[in-house]
């Protein structure tokens, strides 16, 4: 057994008014790749937070090479051989790729910055081994999202780091994508670099992970080798016809204290009644794009990254320019802007749940009626009175985890945001619901919930087009799944009968169909 | 104490008022030093000499922290004030009635909030710089027409009732037009308080992209808000003109950062989403009563501007690290 390079033990956390985390203690092996799962709120950013310097904990020890570790913030625990690869990737987009590397890296002398020559080369030779075909004079900007990943992670191991913490490192890359990362993350091992691997995608815990940490309610439920599961989860697989695996099964009881087995459930389509069309729909990215949705129908657009999902949501929507008509109940629109599709009764759940769907500064009581203050004004005159009960309903309907309804939404784990985002949209009380991406980024229990949620929509006589880059998703719920690939197109599928996964993939990654 | 039952639930209100009671422990101060150096400073002349400043800032303030919120400057009120005074005395003395070039001037101030709005939303200009373009303009046209006038100000031949306006009294202590602007000022707390243009203020101010998605109508919303913020620096104008008797293109020189530090000092946050409506009054009277208190010590004026900036950063540093405290981070 390798031995113990982060000792933490009872860890706890606490806010005013929160027990963020409660009498954490786990090891973190030298060299090995350490996942750390629970649900959104379970205690995973705090405790990042935490190892990182970026908050103080309240209670408790960690001790990190064998010595006590009390950074004083983030800059000190990275001299301490802590890196972090967070979410949002901390690259200048306006740089090239060496520009970037040698950034913070500078020697001063004199007042000016000088390049420290040894340290960048060291730099560009790890680069290199990660992944050869970053080229040092390539601007950042045409990076995709992992290679910009990948410069990240260089510039942390050629800066000595011992531990590097990767939070959410999938979520906004493709499958091919992951599967390089993955390779990175297998040579950072055999450089006896420790990975602390954050992820909601249970799949990739069992490729990649060595260890596994349960928090759930900020309490460590379990930690465990991956070795002494019975067996392998694979959460891409499958909808109504396979059941998920035993090691699958036991991963999530440990997460939510329960099991989840979610499955396709039709709707009740009316396919008499045509609520939005779109017919030969083009633009900059869409190609001839033409499709109906009917009353009572989940439609489900599944493509990978850049194949279009989002830019048909945003011709709809009235955010990108377009050719080509968009008839909603029969009749010609003319939506020029989000204020004119919400006329027409189209909402949207944007991609980007912070900066494009919430006031984050603001309390969810004041974020949920932004898209129809009419639910809680009259003549331009609102009732705080009308829009606390408002809030208080969505907080019971759609279960929001939150102290009270004047929280401010910034506060909150990312699963009950997304849920602040679904309460405002179903507020503008549309016929028709745009969703993009409803669930990136959440646990299990909350995607089971927001699911539930969007078939209850469905029930009530709603449309909803959900657009998703997760098979699993539009397979566990959508009727009809029309696939897409480089702006167009390709196929239609019927959900319910059996769906050739393999066949799927060659169509939305253009190899043929 | 208050702060206490303050600590509650929700941070933002919290927050608010803890600075809101920093603020007004900070005016105490003022006011109690002051009195303390000059016994003069409590006189009845010497409250409305002060208060007369500090409603023109509240006036203006009361639709600028709405213009503030949404994440909009308007650094042109200062010189649209100045304008529409000397334009308001300019239209009297040239045989327009007193009435009817109040309403013009009130127009003139709306006109320039108009032009800034849509300079901000249709041709994309920083609202810093589409206001800074405008304070020229303003400032520009005010030195134009009282030169045309035939000097630096316009003082002589205004007719008689022109001064009705800044000088009447009610009940024989009150200023007419002080009442007046307390009912304007009253109307604005409300439309900040209670009404959707409000809440599409703070929402374009706290994230613009999401309020365009939410479908909130931002660029109506915007030039809406300039258009108010004008209008009240107009009729700011005609009340200072009016009381002082004449219409000169100075009086408003450095007007819009009394308004902005007042906005400031009460908790609005310069990059919008965040404000305070009491604090901004408070602000104004802390603004007020620093410039009266050198004042009255006989500080040289161009000392008294060097000690005013020095006071309010330090009060802006002040409360921030009180607050801090009070948070505990």
């Amino acid at each position: 057994m390798q031995e113990k390079l982060l000792e933490i033990r009872d860890i706890s956390k606490y806010y005013p008014g929160v027990t963020a985390l409660k009498g954490v203690s786990f090891d973190i092996r030298r060299g090995s790749v350490h996942c750390i799962v629970g649900e959104n709120g379970a205690g995973k950013s705090t405790l990042i937070k935490i190892l990182t310097g970026a908050e103080r904990r309240s209670e408790g020890t960690i001790r990190f090479n064998g010595r006590e570790f009390n950074p004083h913030g983030t800059r000190d625990a990275m001299r301490s051989g802590m890196s972090v690869l967070f979410q949002e990737l901390n690259v200048v987009n306006q740089l090239t790729v060496q520009d970037n590397l040698s950034l913070g890296k500078e020697k001063r002398k004199l007042g000016f910055f000088k390049r420290d020559p040894e340290l960048i080369g060291n730099i560009y030779e790890v680069l290199r081994s990660l992944d050869p075909s970053i080229s040092l004079t390539q601007m950042v900007e045409d990076l995709s999202v992992a290679q910009k990943q990948v410069i990240e992670i260089a510039k942390a191991i050629a800066s000595d780091s011992n531990v590097i913490i990767m939070d959410e490192p999938t979520a906004a890359i493709s499958d091919e994508e992951v599967n390089r990362l993955f390779q990175i993350i297998r040579k950072l091992k055999t450089r006896d670099v420790t990975v602390v691997y954050i992820s909601h995608r249970l799949s990739e815990i069992f490729e990649i992970g060595d260890y596994v940490t349960v928090l759930r309610d900020g309490r460590m439920i379990d930690t465990k080798a991956i070795a002494d599961f019975a067996g392998y989860c694979k959460d891409d697989a499958p909808s109504a016809s396979s059941s998920m695996d035993a090691a699958c099964d036991e991963l999530i009881r440990m997460m939510l204290g329960k099991v989840v087995a979610e499955r396709y459930i039709p709707s009740d389509v009316d396919r008499g009644a045509k609520v939005l069309e779109l017919r030969s729909v083009s633009n900059g990215k869409l190609k001839d794009v033409s499709f109906a949705l009917y009353k009572g129908e989940i439609l489900g657009f599944y493509g990978l990254v850049g194949s279009g999902k989002t830019e048909i949501a945003k011709a709809i929507y009235g955010i990108d320019g377009r050719e080509g008509e968009v008839l909603v109940g029969g009749k010609l629109a003319a939506i020029a802007n989000p204020a004119d599709a919400i006329g027409e009764g189209i909402a949207m759940v944007p991609e980007e749940r912070r900066s494009e769907g919430l006031f984050t500064n603001l309390t969810i009581r004041e974020n949920i009626p932004m898209m129809n203050l009419r639910t809680i004004s009259k003549n331009g005159v609102f009732s705080r009175k009308r829009e606390r009960l408002l809030a208080r309903r969505y907080i019971e309907k759609v279960r929001i985890v939150a102290r009270d309804e004047d929280q401010r939404v910034s506060e909150l784990s990312g699963g009950n945001q997304q849920k602040v985002v679904l309460s405002k949209c179903l507020n503008a009380e549309s016929d028709i619901i745009l969703m993009d991406e409803p669930t990136r980024g959440i646990d299990v229990g909350a995607k089971e919930e927001i699911h539930n949620l969007i078939r209850e929509l469905a029930k009530n006589g709603k449309s909803v087009i959900v657009f998703t880059s997760e098979l699993p998703e539009v397979l566990n719920l959508c009727d009809r799944i029309i696939l897409l690939y480089d702006g167009k197109i390709m196929r239609t599928l019927e959900n319910g009968r059996n769906i050739d996964h393999g066949s799927v993939m060659r169509v939305v990654t253009g190899a043929g169909v | 104490m208050h702060t206490e039952a303050g600590v509650v639930r929700e941070a933002k209100t919290h927050k608010v008022n803890a600075q809101i009671l920093i603020l007004v422990g900070v005016l105490l101060v003022i006011m109690i030093t002051s009195t303390i150096l000059k016994p003069r400073f409590l006189s009845y002349t010497n409250f409305m000499n002060v208060l007369t400043q500090i409603s023109m800032i509240v006036l203006v303030g009361s639709a600028g922290t709405l213009l503030m919120v949404s994440g909009n400057f308007d650094l042109s009120v200062g010189m649209v004030l100045s304008l529409t005074g000397v334009m308001h005395a300019f239209m009297s003395k040239n045989g327009v009635p007193t009435n009817a070039s109040i309403v013009l001037a009130v127009l003139i101030g709306a006109t320039f909030g108009l032009m800034n709005g849509l300079m901000v939303v249709k041709l994309k200009i920083p609202s810093v710089i589409a206001s800074l373009g405008s304070m020229y303009i303003a400032r520009g046209f005010a030195f134009i027409v009282a030169w045309v006038d035939g000097g630096a100000n316009v003082v002589t031949g205004l007719p008689l009732n022109f001064e009705f306006f800044g000088r009447a009294m009610v009940g024989g202590a009150v200023p007419l037009y002080i009442l007046i602007f307390i009912a304007i000022i009253l109307v604005c707390y409300f439309v900040f308080s209670q009404t959707n243009l409000s809440k599409c203020a703070f929402a374009i101010g706290s994230n613009r992209r999401a309020a365009v998605l939410s479908g909130i109508r931002v660029e109506k919303t915007i030039v809406m808000l300039y258009l108010f913020v004008g209008s009240l620096a107009g009729l700011a104008g005609v009340a200072v003109a009016s009381r002082v008797g004449s219409g000169a293109p100075n009086v408003g020189t450095g007007f819009e950062f009394d308004v902005i530090v007042a906005m400031v000092l009460g908790g609005t946050s310069i990059y919008g989403g965040e404000a305070s409506f009491l604090g901004m009054i408070v602000g104004a009277l802390i603004v007020g009563f620093v410039g009266n208190m050198l004042n009255l010590q006989d500080v040289q004026f161009f000392y008294q501007i060097v000690v005013k900036g020095l006071i309010l950063i330090a009060a802006v540093l002040f409360t921030r690290k009180i607050q801090e405290r009070l948070l505990g981070r």
